[in-house]
């Protein structure tokens, strides 16, 4: 091997530093990029650079399983309607108006016309109805499936209208109109096998690596002028939190979907921002299978609804991003009742007293998904409040997926803690089509006839925002609190980590992130 | 193998009375103190020392746990969320306010006990099937060819796949160890075995009607000791990190209890508020494995009559 005298080592540096000196300028990041805009106003062009913690599943497209699958519902798909955060109103999207009839048993939409799918088709009635005869399917699991089973008439005749007939009266079809995206009606069977993901979103998916990352381009023909700013986005699958952060902070990513609330806390506030999606609440809750053991007991699950401390899971794991409930409505939600949500705060006392009433109980397990560090604390957290009022508890944490097919087969023994959702719609969705509460088969193995008659009545008023529906609703909250076969112990508001260098970043209410309006070059 | 350990004669007789052929027993004595004092002054100076002392302090910290720790390891403190090191908390607090001291004693018990059941019994297997190979060629194949099979698995994956069978816990770690550790032992020792028993002295002890089981007492075995040293002092140390692998993944010692691994695991996500609570546990491993490492080192130069 020849030797590297001094002289050609000193001149070889100095060349490679002359050659960095006169690129770097050359270089430029995808925020430089970006044009710029007027003074202070958005900037079109550049690539914003996303992370997630769990990638795309195709076939669960339609569950909004996985941060991966919301990402590209929420960037490539688009519905009928659309809620705003705080309410359950619809607002205009791809249906610009509709009519209910008076009997509730048919919506007229009509569609929004220029619209083009990323493959260059237009948009029409046909693929409304195409759509939501696939979220109907069960091999979709789609949570609102009994909502779309019960849509049994299509009128597609005219290519910007169409009427759906209903079987009974829907209070939550809206609901449903909000959740279920448009897909191509030719790439459906694509869409199952992750090769395709064709909708009328403002980015389309340009490709996919398992695993690895999910690359979105913009889609030159959305139907909203001047939109997309970003000409695309990058999506890495980073499946380890502290890789996720480092990412963040480092500047590889402007926007990380997955980080703690601790290390949300931890970021410095001048370089980035916590987005917390208002209206895409989710819930905590601890539930039990009734048929199992003293559970079947009553007065046990009563004991349990007083012995935990909710305010301290909203202090110490959630670090104050979200509020203690007794029930799953958000505060905005019609449901929501401030006496009933109140009704089992923590009482030691009559939760020992619950306890001695009942003598012996055995060890019960306590089942949750492993991996999730605010299911974890949570369950640490329970199962010493339970310990305290003489209740044992054994932890038993399991895989994330076997966890969910034990969840939605009914299969989980004793009791478990995990996330829920839907109680930011209509509350009758809630008892209708979550797993947890669904009146015909939910996880808890819960039948009650009183129960699932107020369920459906809920569910059969046309106007479920109106005052019929909310004494109605009312019937189910106090049926909810009666049987506690789930004990609902704090809502919990998601939150994303944002550069200040991205602006207008939205969120839909089952958080999916919008990036429609975003765009890099600020802060 | 097995030929030289039967009871027949070069000839193809059968060769009558072990009584005949008693060796010279003070020899004998004297070649096994001779390795005995060789391994003990391995283990007393260099090396040796310094991996029994660190190995020590640890063992001592973990039986003396109960004594040592403040708190319980199990107490939830009301208020003392991510605390930092200082006050009333040695190392700080975790995540729902337990003592990271109390917890990291405790989480050394628990490495004890899967240690020192684990590694031992699945030494015990293999060493048994080793032996078992001894009594025919069919069944040395066999055991051999169970040997490839639990080899071929990796060790994760193997962990994984018996945790969904019997779920997660304590002895489903010793049970994975014991299981993995099992052909490891069983090799090294018929490995032993076969480069003793081609010895001469070993063949003539055959020739002259030496029972099987006294050559493998006399001969075999104590030739074997400390080979089967050695790897017992390797294995500890990959146990720990099998351990500390599976509590990682979730999969090993059940909450609440603790563990160094489950300990590390759960730490990481909360270094920013509380280094100490990674790093504790940390450090334990580390000077375990190291303190192993040099046990195993010492043994195996004294083996080799390295000084």
């Amino acid at each position: 091997m020849t030797r590297l005298d001094r002289r050609t080592f000193l001149a070889a540096t100095g060349a490679g530093l002359a050659t960095t000196l006169l690129t770097l300028p050359g270089c430029r990041s995808a925020v430089e990029q970006a044009s710029a805009g007027p003074a202070g106003g958005p900037t079109h062009g550049g690539r914003i650079a996303a992370g997630i913690l769990t990638d795309l599943v195709p076939a669960n497209f339609f569950t909004n399983s996985s941060l991966g699958v919301t990402t590209v519902v929420g960037l490539a798909f688009e519905s009928l309607i659309r809620y705003p955060n705080d309410t359950v109103e619809p607002t205009p999207r791809l249906a610009t108006s509709w009519e209910l009839a008076e009997d509730g048993l048919a919506l007229t939409l009509e569609l929004r016309r220029g619209v083009l799918f990323h493959n260059g088709r237009e948009f029409t009635s046909a693929d409304v109805e195409s759509s939501i005869r696939a979220y109907a399917d069960p091999r979709w699991n789609g949570q609102l499936r009994r909502t779309a089973a019960a849509i049994t008439f299509f009128d597609t005749s005219e290519p910007y209208r169409v009427t759906l007939g209903f079987e009974h009266p829907l209070g939550n079809v809206f609901d449903l109109l909000d959740t279920v995206p448009v897909v191509d009606a030719g790439s459906l069977e694509q869409l199952a096998t992750g090769e395709a993901f064709v909708g009328t979103g403002p980015f389309k998916v340009t490709s996919w690596e398992p695993g690895t990352a999910i690359t979105f381009d913009r889609h030159e023909g959305y139907w909203v002028p001047e939109r997309p700013y970003a000409d695309g986005v990058d999506v890495r699958v980073i499946t380890d939190a502290t890789s996720l952060l480092s990412s963040l902070r480092s500047g590889q990513i402007q926007l990380a979907n997955g980080l703690s609330y601790l290390d949300l806390d931890n970021l410095p506030s001048d370089a980035f921002e916590v987005l917390t999606a208002e209206g895409a609440e989710q819930q905590l809750y601890v539930g039990t299978d009734v048929t199992a053991g003293s559970l079947a007991d009553v007065r046990l699950r009563r004991a349990i609804a007083y012995a935990v401390d909710r305010q301290r899971v909203v202090d110490e794991v959630l670090r104050g991003g979200g509020y203690p409930i007794n029930l799953p409505w958000p505060r905005y939600s019609s449901a929501f009742d401030e006496a009933r949500n109140e009704r089992y705060a923590r009482d030691v006392a009559a939760a020992r007293a619950l306890v001695a009433e009942l003598g012996e109980i055995e060890t019960i397990p306590y089942t949750y998904p492993v991996g999730n560090p605010l299911v974890e604390a949570t369950a640490a957290i329970v199962q010493a409040d339970l310990a305290e009022v003489g209740i044992t508890v054994e932890l038993d944490p399991i895989d994330q997926a076997q966890f969910t097919k034990r969840l939605i087969g009914a299969e989980l023994e004793g009791i478990w803690t995990t996330f829920h959702s839907w109680a930011q719609y209509t509350p009758s969705t809630l008892t209708v089509s979550a797993y947890p509460f669904n009146a015909a088969k939910n996880a808890s193995n819960y039948r009650s006839e009183e129960y699932a008659e107020h369920a459906d009545a809920a569910w059969r008023i046309p106007d479920g925002a109106g005052p019929e529906a909310v004494e109605a609703y009312g019937e189910v909250s106090e049926d909810l609190l009666e049987a506690l076969f789930l004990i609902e112990l704090a809502v919990v508001l998601p939150r994303y980590g944002i550069s200040r260098r991205l602006s207008g970043v939205d969120w839909t209410k089952r958080n999916e992130i919008l990036l429609t309006d975003a765009y890099l070059g600020g802060g | 193998m097995t030929e030289l350990l039967t009871r027949t004669g070069v000839d193809g007789t059968v060769v009558p009375a072990p009584a005949a052929v008693e060796p010279d027993r003070p020899e004998e004595a004297a070649a096994a103190s001779r390795t005995r004092s060789r391994s003990w002054r391995a283990l007393t100076r260099g090396r040796g020392l310094v991996g029994l002392v660190l190995l020590g302090l640890v063992v001592l910290a973990g039986l003396l746990a109960p004594v040592l720790s403040p708190w319980d390891p199990l107490q939830q403190v009301p208020g003392a969320n991510l605390l930092r090191p200082g006050g009333d908390h040695l190392l700080g607090t975790d995540q729902v306010n337990r003592d990271v001291w109390s917890r990291t004693l405790h989480g050394i018990r628990a490495d004890l006990v899967v240690l020192a059941v684990g590694v031992p019994l699945g030494a015990l297997a293999g060493s048994l099937l080793a032996l078992l190979g001894t009594l025919s060629g069919v069944v040395d194949v066999a055991v051999q060819r169970l040997f490839d099979l639990l080899l071929s698995f990796p060790t994760l994956v193997f962990a994984i796949a018996l945790t969904a069978v019997i779920g997660p816990g304590t002895w489903t770690v010793v049970t994975v160890i014991a299981v993995l550790e099992t052909p490891v032992f069983g090799r090294v020792l018929r490995s032993a075995v076969l480069t003793v028993t081609a010895q001469p002295y070993v063949e003539a002890s055959v020739a002259m009607g030496a029972p099987r089981r006294w050559v493998l007492r006399r001969h075999v075995l104590p030739n074997a000791r400390d080979p089967l040293a050695v790897q017992l002092a390797l294995s500890l140390s990959l146990a720990v990190f099998v351990e500390g692998a599976m509590s990682f993944l979730g999969i090993g010692v059940r909450p609440p209890a603790p563990s160094l691994g489950s300990l590390i695991s759960d730490g990481i996500g909360y270094a920013e508020s509380n280094v100490a609570y990674v790093v504790a546990p940390l450090v334990v491993v580390v000077v375990v494995v190291l303190g192993l490492q040099l046990v195993a080192q010492a043994l195996g130069r004294a083996a080799r009559g390295v000084r």
